[in-house]
């Protein structure tokens, strides 16, 4: 019974990390680009719906959709005006710049909204299902789902539309896609604004569960990290994989090791996937 | 390119060079004036309990200062604190602290916040024979280091525990069994080893007690082997996010026992607000609490009075991080009037020899510069308000039995 | 070589001379930019003369505090305590080395980014020797006056700064330098050439380690007392980074002309812009990455030519 109710909550948990990590591994495959911010910006949407929902009762699912487009937009903008500066730099360079970037947004958040954590609680919860003994709480439950579905759109947005086409023509191979006449600039704006949306839209689901500071987006990045790795570089499929795979690995952690070590366990699965496998569990499939 | 860059070059360390004229610090001392020096996490994540913290000190001050100042031997002087941030970085507390005295040439020093970086700090205050309270450091690690400067108005950790479990144990007979979980931090880790001795002491069961590391996002593991347990009192500790999210998830998992105790989160609005019924019947210990009521000769004449004013200025009661961080204030100016003067081992003398009673409570401090006369509440939040629930004297309502 | 050696003597001679000034805080800004110097050397040498971009000196600099602090609480004499500090950093240096120089560009980033976060945890949770998150305490001589300790730790940090200095001027005239920068250029081709790029690497990696571990150890004697937290800051990482990417990324002089430039801008920006100093720091380093990405004294000073 004990270990079926840590299964629940290590797949719930899975759920939100999947929506965690896609944008980033989306970036990370096709830009090849750290975006450092991808935490902050989470937290950022997390502030949107906060504010949304005590200011005007806006419900964290409506905010999601209006997230989408805004985090969007912020994504292309920032992409086009700086990173796609330093895109062809090396690998310390192109870091740095999002790293100080991030130094910028997560003081400016610090600043507009202080270092208090925000809850976000809804009025009147969503209660608890219970099935045959195992409690799965019913918002985490549906910011799982949702988180899914999320991850799921992305998935088919890049192999069903054009431009999903051609970002994952771009990630295989940019010269090719270049010459058959792909503006690639504009693609790695796209997929730029698509990592940013993600995050954005994610950021509503989290508020929900998690106390909200401006000072949570290192906590998310170092998920994201672990979960791309976990999963393989760049395709949504591993991230979902691999999200649900952390969900359930630290949540038996914490029962076989105890909780303070769940963290360490998860950082030392990722040393050991990039030296043994480094292509992922799924193996590096690409986004097709 | 080559012509370029040696100019832009050139800018960086022209701007640099103007910067470092700007930076030399301001000598600007105002005469008959006492400058106390007050390291806080400013910025950073720590920078809610410097606003705390600032809140009560700043009260003193005006208090104090509309009062005439601070009677130094025949005359009185005024008072003002300067702050300097240390972005909640340790390193950097023991950096501003020093800084404090060999540049801003402080007469006292407040220790910045919490237990680990006033113990990091205190070796310099130390060092320079510095007569320095702690608002905020209760852990008795932090004391025990031999040092004849450092000052706390905090008591140690296990008289939080002791008296709650006194209470538990006779008020609710049949608690045998108890689970804590601790965040694993200085002061979050240091109560819950109180915890265990205080429950142990009392013949209960601790069938669990498990840390968590810091920046932990789930707790629901846990939780769930805390429910196979099946306990009659679950410990938690850990700052006001960690414990908003950790009853969130017990509520999510339908754990129920008849006490659970959180600290340090419920003694702030915010724990309530953000759980609603959740929080029902939680309780938590803390310093202070603003039920309290002594008439003091200080400042502040009394806790009622003291309440009224912190109202007055900022439009809350106070929580017992402002009221510390005030009667520091109070503390160091009792200890300069009876000094008479602003010798920092005659004050650091009077300091060692006070026995007095502020609008905090009494205060007198044990031979490691630990108060050790307080008498610290305990409350439990019963219809979405903190009431206090021990010493006798003060209590507002009796220890309810059951948390959902 | 024999012109940097001599100008690097000039220039220690001066500073050894800050503490004349008296001011025990100018003393403290000094020791301070001495150990971001060595620390931005130490990262210099796998950094900047092989290119990859480790994000492993908060490992090694909290490695090292934390084995100089208990050491020197199981009763090691502080000089001793320090030198095996070093070695142990030199050694897990080594070991992590051969194990991670494998993986290239953002994986071996990242790898190394989570060494820090995993050491940190582990000393976290082994309270019995490290006091786990309630700190370590080192003991405070109470025989020595305030400004003979002041003076005495800037001195240690001076001459560590000074060894570490040297260290590098010879590593990057040597063949290892040579072999370093073959492998930054391409590793691949270089491996063809018959250089030995594992070697070469960890070599590299081993050095940073060392002297890095040697900082922290000579930190913590310095401060009285570390926490994981703060010994193990992904902040000395990023810092070393910035500092040497301000300097000039492989030049000998840039690791200590950059810890010089950031201490005084972080002290700037501290001073006087308290509520948005990290902000102000991103500032910086981002215009830092676009405009001036080979340091602020890039392509003008001669010692410079030698750049691949």
């Amino acid at each position: 019974m004990l270990s079926l109710q840590i299964l629940a909550n290590g797949l719930v948990l899975g759920g939100l990390y999947a929506c965690i990590a896609a944008g980033f591994s989306l970036v990370w495959g096709v830009l090849n680009v750290i975006n450092i911010l991808h935490g902050s910006f989470i937290v950022l949407g997390g502030y949107l719906a906060y504010y949304a929902y005590a200011q005007f009762g806006i419900h964290p699912f409506v905010s999601i959709l209006i997230a989408a487009p805004l985090f969007f937009a912020l994504g292309y903008i920032l992409q086009r005006s700086l990173i796609n500066r330093m895109i062809a730099a090396p690998v310390l360079l192109t870091l740095s710049l999002t790293f100080g970037l991030d130094l910028m947004l997560s003081n400016g958040m610090l600043v507009a909204f202080t270092a208090d954590f925000k809850k976000l609680t809804l009025d009147p919860p969503l209660g608890v299902l219970n099935l045959g003994g195992i409690a799965l709480p019913v918002d985490r439950l549906f910011a799982m789902v949702l988180a899914l579905a999320l991850t799921g759109l992305l998935y088919l947005l890049l192999s069903r539309s054009r431009i999903g086409r051609a970002i994952v023509a771009v990630r295989m191979d940019r010269e090719a896609a270049a010459l058959m006449g792909v503006n690639v600039k504009r693609i790695y704006a796209v997929t730029f604004g698509l990592g940013a949306l993600m995050a954005g839209a994610s950021g509503p689901l989290l508020a929900m569960i998690f106390p909200i500071s401006p000072l949570s987006g290192p906590v998310y990045l170092g998920k994201a990290f672990v979960i791309c790795v976990l999963g393989g570089l760049g395709s949504v499929p591993g991230a979902m994989i691999g999200g649900l795979a952390l969900g359930v690995v630290e949540s038996f952690g914490a029962l076989w090791f105890g909780p303070e070590h769940a963290i360490t366990l998860s950082f030392t699965l990722l040393i050991l996937m990039l030296l043994f496998r480094p292509t992922g569990l799924l193996g590096r499939t690409g986004y097709a | 390119m080559t012509s370029i860059l040696p100019r832009r070059a050139l800018a960086a360390i022209a701007m640099l060079a103007c910067g470092a004229v700007a930076a030399l610090p301001g000598t600007s001392m105002a005469q008959g004036t006492i400058r106390i020096g007050a390291p806080l996490p400013i910025t950073g994540p720590l920078s809610p309990e410097a606003k705390k913290l600032q809140n009560g000190m700043n009260l003193w001050v005006e208090t104090a200062n509309k009062a005439g100042g601070i009677k130094v031997g025949a005359k009185k002087m005024k008072v003002e604190i300067v702050y300097v941030d240390y972005q909640s970085n340790t390193p950097r507390a023991v950096q501003a602290t020093e800084k404090l005295i060999t540049q801003d040439k402080v007469d006292f020093l407040f220790s910045p916040f919490g237990s680990g970086a006033a113990k990091a700090a205190s070796s310099v205050s130390e060092k320079y024979e510095m007569p320095t309270i702690a608002a905020t450091a209760s852990s008795e690690q932090v004391y025990d280091q031999g040092y004849k400067y450092l000052f706390g108005v905090y008591t140690p950790n296990q008289t939080l525990t002791e008296p709650l479990a006194d209470l538990v144990k006779k008020q609710a007979g049949g608690v045998q069994r108890v689970a804590i979980l601790a965040r694993n931090d200085l002061f979050p880790l240091a109560i819950a080893q109180e915890m265990e001795k205080s429950a142990k002491k009392r013949g209960m069961n601790v069938l669990y007690f498990e840390k968590y590391a810091i920046g932990t996002l789930d707790h629901a593991s846990a939780l769930s082997q805390i429910k196979a347990v099946a306990p009659h009192w679950i410990f938690a500790t850990g700052y006001i996010n960690d414990l908003i999210l950790i009853k969130k998830q017990m509520s999510d998992l339908g754990i129920e026992a008849p006490v659970v105790t959180m600290v340090a989160g419920p003694a702030y609005k915010e724990f309530v607000s953000a759980l609603g019924k959740s929080a029902e019947n939680v309780t938590s210990a803390a310093w202070w609490h603003p039920a309290v009521r002594y008439t003091s000769k200080d400042v502040f004449g009394s806790t009622e009075n003291f309440n009224k004013m912190f109202h007055a200025k900022y439009g809350t009661e106070p929580d017992y991080g402002e009221a510390s961080s005030a009667v520091s204030g109070v503390v160091l100016q009792l200890a300069i009037e009876a000094a008479g003067t602003l010798d920092k081992k005659a004050v650091r003398d009077a300091l060692a020899k006070m026995n007095t009673m502020t609008f905090f409570g009494p205060i007198k401090f044990g031979p490691t510069g630990q108060v050790v006369s307080l008498d610290p509440p305990v409350f439990q939040v019963q219809k979405g308000r903190q009431v206090v629930i021990l010493p006798a004297g003060i209590k507002q309502g009796d220890l309810q039995l059951g948390v959902k | 070589m024999r012109k940097s050696a001599l100008l690097a003597a000039v220039l220690f001679l001066l500073v050894a001379l800050v503490p004349l000034a008296g001011d025990a805080y100018w003393l403290r800004l000094g020791t301070t930019m001495l150990m971001y110097g060595v620390i931005a050397m130490a990262w210099n040498f796998i950094g900047g003369l092989a290119g990859y971009p480790s994000f492993a000196s908060a490992a090694f600099f909290g490695l090292g505090a934390y084995a100089g602090a208990v050491a020197q609480k199981l009763g090691v004499p502080m000089g001793l305590a320090w030198t095996l500090a070093g070695a142990l950093s030199l050694a897990f240096a080594a070991l992590l080395g051969l194990a991670l120089l494998r993986l290239r560009g953002h994986y071996f980033a990242i790898a190394s980014l989570v060494v820090a976060e995993v050491l940190r945890e582990l000393v976290n949770s082994a309270t019995d020797l490290t006091g786990g998150g309630m700190g370590l305490n080192l003991p405070v001589p109470h025989d020595a006056t305030v400004a003979s300790q002041s003076e005495f730790f800037f001195y240690a940090m001076l001459a560590l700064a000074a060894i570490t200095f040297a260290a590098m001027l010879w590593a990057t005239h040597s063949k290892l330098g040579f072999g370093l920068r073959c492998i930054q250029q391409n590793e691949s081709a270089a491996d063809m050439l018959g250089v030995n790029t594992t070697l070469y690497k960890v070599a590299a990696f081993m050095l940073s380690g060392a002297f890095a571990g040697a900082a922290g150890a000579i930190y913590a004697s310095w401060v009285h007392y570390i926490e994981p937290p703060d010994v193990f800051d992904v902040l000395y990482s990023v810092k070393a980074i910035v500092m040497v990417l301000l300097g000039g990324a492989g030049s000998v002089f840039g690791p200590l002309f950059g810890a010089a430039i950031f201490l005084s801008l972080e002290e700037l920006v501290w001073r006087n812009y308290l509520q948005v100093h990290t902000g102000v720091l991103g500032l910086m380093i981002v215009l830092l990455v676009l405009f001036l990405p080979k340091g602020v004294f890039s392509l003008r000073l001669p010692w410079r030519k030698g750049k691949p």
